[in-house]
């Protein structure tokens, strides 16, 4: 595991994260935004592409970059959807 | 996800919230303290201003040892233990185990301090909790370790009570798993405009779902080192080996052999550091001799995991030959399943197993928990906000806990900062944290609103964040130019890192808005 390819990781996680936010269907319903938002194949899609490096990572037998990945995730996650928030508020 | 029948939600929903409520404000000081102490060795470096960067095994410490060995009685041959203390300078404590009248198990015994040039700048005679204290050099992180580890109550009662905070944890992780009906498709939901109720229940599940596979990690690593030493080792000591703790202790974590009494004249251990260095990868974190200066003497060196593991290494040596006999398991002589289990709690509970990267992610997780603690307490008050003046008491207790840690925190790192070239942090360091936290229950008691307070107290820690980058070069500390000339970046990177933290609670605080606030909308919805 190098750092860099831990962050490439992270961050290719991250981008595939902000496409499910900005079209998460419940979401938008809740915030009154037009359109339906990604359908079930779609979001299905993007959630197996964003946890592709922590599959990639275990399949290559690297505990610690599965959990500092995982871990990332969750972290990003979570500020994405706390960052979703604050933009739509403006 | 799991759909529990109605009664079964509503109990579920009451085990949540109450276990929440009764625990919950302890059980932040534990969480936000260990979000800090994640990063304790880094802090230690920076608040203490340590500019050093060879460890103290990458120098020769093998004769410098031979001489103490003889200046110390035979009687403390028994074990000797080498670890780096302060600025890389190298910590030498020969010991024997002895039982209190208590029957507590010690180690006793004489312990010395070295400088880079060898000499011995400090000894002490006592046992390991006496020597082994916070020093004006790591008065603020050993401040921090020792707030989260055990509250600052007398062991063992501290260490019960964080192990029950962490099994609270862990049944509010269950409870919230089962009563939230919509993981997955509330993950992105915020609703930031909502009323009080929703938003924040929104915010504490949000946190929570997000943070969930770590909650219960980190909720029952941390009850397994509160209960192991208090709870397990005397119970498996009373079963199997009649109530012998040393005993247990030798025959789980030791190295078995033949006795071999014989004064043979230990090893070249800087042959042994040297060897493990290029075996493990790293320098050793730790070094343990046992049966120094016999025959049957055993060195055993620990590391950090080797890249892509997590379990931390320990090597076996001949103490007397300084030749590498096997990579040793934690637990007994043969690698088991258990063994390995114990051996990754550490890094699992610490975030410690890559270096500053999954630190900086364990913080990360950290910061979601204490999140999650402090909006669900808030999230139970407002639900509560009909009895508003009832429980007015409750919400400004959750407030002056909620912000006031972290300020009394932050005054705790600048009383350090004053005190440490008066060589006196080991009393300014847990006094200004009494003192802050004094004047905050009184201010959170006494002011007008507690909304009021609140923004008071952001705007104080804030402050008091960007100050500390400057109060530590005037009282001394290294500048930028020098820890980046001294291999030492995380100085520079926790100054830029308070200065960062700073500005953004400002700009939180002026960005809040008051009707989002619990004491400006006491009218409410049901939140399901």
């Amino acid at each position: 595991m190098t750092i860099l390819l831990m962050l490439a990781a992270i961050a290719f996680s991250t981008a595939l994260l902000v496409l499910l936010c900005r079209g998460d269907p419940k979401r938008r319903r809740t915030l009154r935004q037009s359109g339906k938002g990604h359908g079930p194949a779609l979001r299905r899609l993007l959630v197996a592409l964003s946890l592709l490096p922590g599959v990639g990572y275990a399949v290559a037998g690297d505990a610690a970059a599965v959990l500092i990945w995982f871990g990332g995730y969750a972290v990003v996650g979570w500020f994405v959807t706390l960052s979703a928030a604050q933009w739509q508020d403006g | 996800m799991i759909h529990l029948p109605k009664h079964e939600t509503k109990l579920m929903v009451a085990v949540h919230g109450w276990s929440g409520i009764l625990l919950g404000l302890l059980l932040y000081a534990v969480v936000t303290t260990g979000m800090a102490a994640v990063f304790a060795e880094e802090i230690g470096t920076w608040s203490a201003g340590h500019v050093s960067y060879q460890s103290a095994f990458e120098r020769p410490f093998a004769d410098d040892l031979r001489r103490l060995s003889a200046q110390t009685p035979a009687k403390y041959h028994e074990g000797a233990d080498l670890f780096e203390m302060g600025d890389h300078d190298m910590g030498v404590f020969f010991h024997r185990h002895e039982t209190e009248p208590d029957g507590e198990l010690v180690s006793r015994g004489v312990y010395y301090q070295l400088g880079k040039d060898g000499q011995v700048t400090d000894r002490q005679f006592g046992t390991g909790e006496e020597i082994f204290g916070p020093r004006n050099d790591t008065a603020l992180s050993s401040f921090l370790v020792d707030t989260h580890v055990r509250l600052h109550v007398p062991n063992p009662w501290g260490l019960l009570l964080t192990g029950i905070l962490g099994l609270s944890m862990l049944v509010a992780a269950i409870s919230g798993l089962l009563i939230h009906r919509h993981l997955f498709k509330d993950v992105f939901t915020l609703r930031r405009k909502a009323n009080p109720v929703l938003f924040n229940r929104d915010r504490h599940s949000v946190a929570g779902t997000w943070s969930l596979p770590f909650a219960f990690i980190l909720a029952f690593t941390g009850s397994f080192f509160s209960f192991f030493g208090t709870i397990g080792v005397p119970i498996v000591a009373m079963a199997a080996f009649g109530g012998d703790v040393q005993a247990l202790n030798e025959a789980v974590f030791g190295t078995p052999g033949k006795p071999d009494p014989r004064p043979v004249a230990i090893g070249n251990l800087d042959r042994v550091a040297t060897d493990s260095i290029r075996r493990a990868g790293d320098v050793p974190t730790f070094m343990t001799i046992e049966n120094f200066g016999r025959a049957d003497a055993k060195v055993t060196t620990f590391h950090a995991p080797t890249n892509g593991g997590l379990a931390p290494v320990s090597l076996l040596y001949d103490g007397a030959k300084a030749s590498f006999i096997a990579t040793k398991p934690l637990i007994g002589p043969k690698p088991s399943a258990g063994g390995t289990l114990a051996a990754i709690m550490s890094p699992l509970h610490f975030g410690n197993f890559a270096g500053l990267l999954s630190k900086a992610v364990w913080f990360g997780l950290g910061f979601a928990m204490c999140y999650v603690t402090f909006t669900g307490l808030k999230l139970w008050l407002v639900r509560r906000a009909a009895q508003a003046r009832s429980l007015d008491w409750l919400d400004r207790t959750v407030t002056i806990v909620g912000l006031g840690l972290p300020f009394a925190l932050v005054v705790c790192a600048a009383a350090f900062l004053i005190a440490l070239p008066l060589g006196s942090t080991v009393y300014w360091t847990p006094t200004a944290f009494l003192i802050a936290s004094t004047t905050v229950i009184a201010g959170g008691f006494l002011w007008p609103t507690s909304a009021g307070f609140s923004r008071l107290l952001q705007l104080a820690t804030a402050g008091l964040m960007i100050a500390l980058p400057p109060l530590r070069l005037l009282t001394g500390g290294p500048g930028w130019a020098t820890a980046l000339a001294a291999g030492q970046p995380i100085i520079p990177a926790l100054d830029v890192a308070f200065l960062l933290a700073g500005g953004w609670m400002i700009w939180r605080v002026r960005d809040s808005r008051p009707h989002r606030d619990s004491d400006t909308l006491p009218s409410l919805q049901a939140a399901e």
